[in-house]
C-alpha cells in the first residue's frame, strides 16, 4: 500500500443516510479510502450496498450526509458529476454495446471530436496506450460481442480509466467470471492499486474479501457494523457481522450409499442452442437416488440446453433421456412434470416465476388443472390460499400474506417459492440450476439445507452451478460441462477445485496437465 | 348455518334487484337507477358487516381512489373541450347541456345502442391482452360476425329460441375461424398478431361489397343501394318495448347479451384454469412454459376467444338493430374497441361502462351538433383527451413505480438539504 499520509483520504462519506418513503436503505454510513488502497463493502444482499455505490456514483442524492473527494465536500447531481471528479464504475450488469468495438465501447458518451467529427484513432492508440500500461490486455477494435464476460469486465475498467478514474467502484465483479478470470482480475486490481488508484469492490463473498483487500467494511441493514483491517479478521468473523449471527457454510455430508439403479439418465444427448450451432454434444450422465451430481462449467457451455432437454423444454436432435424405467425424450414439459422431474430454473424472475402473480398463484403454477388449486378447472381459491398459507409456513417464506405480489418479494423469498413449489410436487428428480445467484449468505445456507434434506429423502438431484464453491459444497459426484461435452466425471472427495477448474476452462485437453499438477 | 343461509337469501335478492334495476335503467326507465341503487346499498352493508366498520372505510377510501382517476381524467377533458369551445366561438354551457341532455336522457336509447357493439370489441381485445395478445384486426372478425349473421338470416327459417342461439354460435365459430391463420402464423413462425391480424381485417372488409351484392344488394337501385336483403324477422332480437312499452322501439336486448359476456369473460379470466393460464402466458410466458403450460395452446384458445368476442358484436348489430348488412365501413367498432380496453385497463366490468361512456359521448354529440350547432368535432377532441389522459395515467402507475420512488427522493433530498441550510 502507497498511502500517502499528507494526502488525506481520496474519498470519504460522513453520516450518508439515504431513505426511500418509510424505507431507510443507508442510515448513518461513514467511510474512508486512501490512495492506492482497496476497500471491500461486504454486505447481504439488500444490506444497501448497493445503494450506498449509487449516491457516491450520483445516481441518488443522499437523504442526509456529506461525500468529500480529496478533503473537498461536492455534491453529485448525476453520474457525469461523479466521473469529472475521477470516480469510475464497474457495474455488475456491464454496459457496454455488444455490436460495438472495444475502442468505440470506452469512448461513448466521451468522445474526443473536433465539430462533430470524431478522432477515432487518437482514441484508439490512447485506449492501446492504456491497456499496456496497466497489463488490461484487449484487443481495441474487437466487437464487444466476441470477448468473453472477463474480457467484457477489463473493457469497463479502461472504460474508467480512459476518463482518468482515480477511484474504481466494482459491483460484485467476480460474479459471472471463471476462477481464472477471477484471479487475473484479482492481479490487476492490486496492480492498479500499487500504481495509485484507489478500489471499494462490492461482493457478499468473504473469500474474495480476504484475498484482495487491505481493509473491510461490512454493512448490514442499512449500517455499518464493523470495520476491520482484512488481516486482522477472520471470515467466521466477517460472517457473523454481516449476518448477525454465527453461519454454517461448510455443509457436512454423510458418506454416499453405494449406487443402485439410477433415476435420472441421459445417453450421448445432443441439442442446439440458440444459433442453431449444436451446443450440447452427445452428453451422457447418471444420477442415483440419494444422489446429488454437479455439473460445474463456464457459463455458455451447454448448460442451458442441458436443462432445456432434460425438462422438454428443447427437442435433443440425438440421444434419450429416461426418468426410471421410461424414455422421457418425446415427452412434453408437462408430462414429464407429472411423472416426476422437478426444476428450479436459473432465472428466478425470468424463467421461474411470473412476478405479477401472487405468491399463492405462483405456487399454483402448472398446477392449476387440479386439486387443490381447482375443481372441474373452475379455480378453487380458499384450497389454494389454505395450501399456499401451509407451505408458507413450511418453506419460512417472508410475505405480506399468500396474496402479495411475488415482484415485491426479496430474492431469497422467491427462490424459496419456486423450491416450495417444486419441492412439495414430490419430484423423483430435481434439476436445480444456478440456485443461489444473487443470494446471501442466510438464504444460501437455507437452499442448500433443503436441497440436502430432499436428497436424503431419497430424491436425485442434478445441481448445474457456475460457482465451484457449491458444487463442492453440495455435490457427490462431479462432472465438468465444457463445449456441450462431458469432459471429466469425479467423485468429489476424489478431486478437487483446481483440478475442476483447469477442465471447467480447458477441456478434456486439461487431462494429463491437470493431474500431474494435482 | 342459519345466518348464512340468510345472508345468501339477501345476497341473490339485492342482485336480481341490481339486475332488474340496471335493465330499467338501460331501457330508459331512469327509475330503475334507484332499484340499483337500492342493491347496491344492501351490498355495501353486507360487505360492512363483514369487514367491519373500519375496514369498509378504508375499502371503500380505495374504491373512491380508483374512482377518482378516470372521473377526474374526464372532467378535465370536457374542460378542455370547453376551453376549445370558448377559443373558437361556441357556447359551451349551452353545448354541454345539449351534450348531456341528449346522450344521457332524451337520446339515451341511442347511446345505449352504440354502446354494445363497443362492450364486444373491447371484451375482445382486452381478452387478447391479457394473454399478452394484441387482436388489433377486431375490426375484420366484426365484419365477419356480420356477414355470418346476414347470410345465416337470410337462409335460415328457425324459431326465434332456436335460430338466434345458432346464429350467434355460427358467427362466433366464424369470428374464432378469422383469426386461425394469424394463431397459426404466430405459433409456427413468430409473425406478429399485430401484422396478421390487420391485414385479415382490411382483406374482410373488402370481401364485404362482394358479400352484399351477392346476398341481394343493388347499387342500381334506390331501395337498397350498399345492403343486403332483410334477414328474417323471427331472428330479430326482442326489443326492451316488447315488455316496456316507454322503451324506445329501436332498443333492443342485445346489450344484456353483452353484459352477460363481459361478467363471463371476467370469470373465465379470474376463475377458471384456462384464464390462469392465459393470465400467467400473458405475463411471462417463458416461466409459464417451463411450468409445462403450453404457450401454442394458450395463445391459439386467446385469439380465437378474441375473434369469437369481437364477432358477437357483428352478430349483435344484425339481429338486433340493423336486420341487414349495411357497407358501413367507417363505424370502426373494431378499432374503438381498441380504445375501449386501454381506457377500461382491461378490467372487463370496466369495459361496460367505458363503452357506456363513449356511447353517451357520440349520441349527446350528434344531438348537440343539431341542437346547439356546436361542431361534432369537439367530442372527438373530448374523447381523444380523455384516453390521452387516462392512458397516461396508466404509464404513470404501471412502469412508474420507479418514478415516483425517484420523485419522493427527490423531495426528500431536497427538504434534508434545505434544512441543512437554514
Amino acid at each position: 500500500m502507497t498511502t500517502d499520509p499528507r494526502a488525506g483520504p481520496v474519498l470519504e462519506t460522513r453520516g450518508i443516510t439515504k431513505t426511500f418513503g418509510s424505507v431507510v436503505a443507508n442510515s448513518d454510513v461513514s467511510i474512508r479510502l486512501e490512495r492506492g488502497e482497496i476497500v471491500a463493502l461486504l454486505g447481504e444482499n439488500g444490506a444497501g450496498k448497493s445503494t450506498l455505490m449509487n449516491v457516491l456514483f450520483g445516481l441518488y442524492r443522499p437523504s442526509s450526509g456529506e461525500i468529500l473527494v480529496r478533503g473537498e465536500p461536492v455534491r453529485f447531481d448525476s453520474p457525469r458529476d461523479a466521473i469529472k471528479l475521477g470516480l469510475g464504475m464497474v457495474h455488475q450488469h456491464f454496459m457496454l454495446v455488444p455490436t460495438l468495438t472495444v475502442t468505440q465501447n470506452i469512448i461513448l458518451g466521451d468522445e474526443p471530436s473536433v465539430l462533430g467529427h470524431i478522432r477515432y484513432r487518437r482514441a484508439r492508440a490512447r485506449v492501446a496506450e492504456l491497456s499496456a500500461r496497466y497489463g488490461l490486455e484487449v484487443d481495441p477494435d474487437e466487437k464487444v460481442e466476441n470477448l468473453p464476460v472477463g474480457l467484457q469486465q477489463r473493457v469497463e475498467i479502461l472504460k474508467a480509466l480512459y476518463r482518468d478514474a482515480a477511484v474504481l467502484i466494482l459491483d460484485e465483479p467476480t460474479a459471472v467470471l471463471t476462477p481464472r478470470e477471477v484471479d487475473e482480475l484479482f492481479a490487476t486490481l492490486r496492480r492498479l492499486a500499487e500504481g495509485g488508484t484507489s478500489i471499494i469492490i462490492i461482493t457478499h463473498k468473504l473469500e474474495e474479501v480476504r484475498s484482495l483487500s487491505h481493509r473491510v467494511y461490512v454493512l448490514r441493514k442499512g449500517k455499518l457494523s464493523g470495520e476491520r483491517a482484512t488481516l486482522g479478521t477472520t471470515a467466521s468473523e466477517l460472517a457473523r457481522l454481516m449476518v448477525g449471527r454465527d453461519v454454517v457454510l461448510s455443509v457436512d455430508r454423510p458418506e454416499p450409499a453405494p449406487a443402485p439403479e439410477p433415476i435420472f439418465r441421459m445417453e450421448a444427448v445432443s441439442a442446439l442452442g440458440p444459433r442453431g450451432l449444436e451446443a450440447l454434444r452427445g452428453a451422457s450422465l447418471a444420477v442415483g437416488p440419494g444422489e446429488i451430481l454437479g455439473i460445474a462449467g463456464v457459463e455458455g457451455n451447454g448448460q442451458r440446453e442441458l436443462c432445456e432437454t432434460i425438462t422438454g423444454l428443447a427437442k435433443a436432435t440425438a440421444g434419450t433421456v429416461r426418468l426410471g424405467s421410461d424414455d422421457v425424450t418425446g415427452w412434453s414439459v408437462a408430462r414429464r412434470m407429472d411423472a416426476g422431474i422437478g426444476y428450479v430454473p436459473p432465472d428466478r424472475r425470468a424463467s421461474g416465476l411470473v412476478v405479477q402473480f401472487s405468491v399463492e398463484e405462483n405456487l399454483a403454477l402448472g398446477r392449476s388443472d387440479r386439486a387443490p388449486y381447482s375443481r372441474a378447472r373452475v379455480l378453487d381459491r380458499a384450497a389454494t390460499r389454505a395450501s399456499a398459507t401451509g407451505l408458507m409456513e413450511r418453506y419460512d417464506i417472508r410475505a405480506s400474506g399468500p396474496d402479495a405480489r411475488a415482484s415485491t418479494l426479496s430474492g431469497g423469498n422467491q427462490q424459496k417459492v419456486i423450491l416450495a413449489r417444486e419441492f412439495s410436487r414430490n419430484p423423483k428428480f430435481l434439476l436445480v440450476s444456478q440456485p443461489t445467484r444473487g443470494l446471501d449468505v442466510g438464504a444460501i445456507e437455507y437452499v442448500y439445507r433443503r436441497i440436502l434434506e430432499l436428497k436424503e429423502s431419497g430424491v436425485a438431484v442434478l445441481l448445474v452451478s457456475m460457482e465451484l464453491d457449491e458444487i463442492f459444497a453440495l455435490s457427490d459426484r462431479i462432472a465438468v460441462l465444457h463445449g456441450g461435452r462431458v469432459v471429466f466425471e469425479s467423485r468429489a472427495d476424489a478431486t478437487n477445485p483446481a483440478e475442476v477448474g483447469e477442465y471447467m476452462i480447458r477441456g478434456a485437453a486439461a487431462g494429463p496437465a491437470a493431474r500431474s499438477e494435482a | 348455518m342459519r345466518p348464512d343461509r340468510a345472508r345468501a337469501i339477501i345476497m341473490t335478492s339485492a342482485a336480481a334487484m341490481a339486475a332488474i334495476g340496471s335493465t330499467l335503467y338501460l331501457a330508459s326507465y331512469f327509475a330503475g337507477g334507484l332499484l340499483a341503487l337500492a342493491a347496491l346499498a344492501i351490498f355495501g352493508f353486507l360487505r360492512r358487516s363483514e369487514l367491519g366498520a373500519e375496514g369498509f372505510a378504508a375499502a371503500s377510501r380505495s374504491m373512491l381512489k380508483a374512482a377518482a382517476v378516470p372521473a377526474i381524467g374526464i372532467a378535465s377533458a370536457l374542460a378542455i373541450g370547453a376551453a376549445v369551445m370558448l377559443a373558437t366561438g361556441y357556447d359551451p354551457v349551452a353545448s354541454y347541456a345539449a351534450l348531456f341532455y341528449g346522450g344521457l336522457v332524451r337520446n339515451w336509447h341511442i347511446s345505449v345502442l352504440n354502446a354494445t357493439p363497443l362492450i364486444f370489441t373491447g371484451l375482445a381485445i382486452s381478452f387478447g391482452f391479457k394473454g399478452g395478445l394484441f387482436n388489433i384486426g377486431a375490426e375484420g372478425q366484426y365484419f365477419v360476425g356480420v356477414m355470418a349473421a346476414t347470410w345465416l338470416g337470410l337462409k335460415l327459417n328457425l324459431p326465434a329460441p332456436l335460430g338466434v342461439p345458432l346464429v350467434f354460435v355460427v358467427g362466433m365459430l366464424a369470428g374464432a375461424a378469422a383469426n386461425l391463420i394469424p394463431a397459426a402464423l404466430k405459433v409456427k413462425t413468430g409473425a406478429h398478431e399485430v401484422v396478421t391480424t390487420m391485414m385479415m381485417a382490411y382483406a374482410i372488409r373488402t370481401l364485404s361489397p362482394m358479400f352484399i351484392r351477392a346476398n341481394g344488394g343493388d347499387p342500381a337501385s334506390s331501395a337498397h343501394p350498399y345492403a343486403t336483403a332483410q334477414i328474417g324477422e323471427r331472428l330479430w332480437l326482442p326489443l326492451f318495448k316488447d315488455v316496456l312499452p316507454a322503451s324506445n322501439y329501436r332498443l333492443h336486448v342485445g346489450v344484456l347479451v353483452a353484459v352477460a359476456a363481459a361478467f363471463a369473460v371476467r370469470f373465465v379470466l379470474d376463475r377458471t384454469d384456462l384464464g390462469f393460464k392465459i393470465r400467467a402466458v400473458g405475463h411471462n410466458p417463458i416461466a409459464a412454459r417451463t411450468q409445462g403450460i403450453s404457450t401454442a395452446r394458450i395463445t391459439f384458445a386467446t385469439l380465437l376467444i378474441s375473434g369469437a368476442l369481437a364477432s358477437m358484436a357483428g352478430v349483435t348489430q344484425v339481429l338486433g338493430l340493423d336486420h341487414r348488412m349495411f357497407q358501413n365501413l367507417n363505424a370502426g367498432y373494431g378499432w374503438n374497441g381498441i380504445s375501449i380496453a386501454l381506457l377500461a385497463r382491461n378490467d372487463p366490468i370496466a369495459i361496460v361502462f367505458a363503452a357506456l361512456l363513449w356511447g353517451v359521448l357520440d349520441a349527446g354529440g350528434q344531438y348537440m351538433a343539431r341542437t346547439a350547432s356546436t361542431p361534432n368535432a369537439i367530442i372527438e377532441i373530448v374523447k381523444s383527451v380523455i384516453l390521452f389522459l387516462l392512458l397516461a395515467e396508466v404509464v404513470y402507475s404501471s412502469s412508474g413505480a420507479a418514478i415516483k420512488r425517484f420523485l419522493a427522493g427527490r423531495k426528500a433530498a431536497r427538504a434534508a438539504s434545505e434544512g441543512g441550510r437554514s
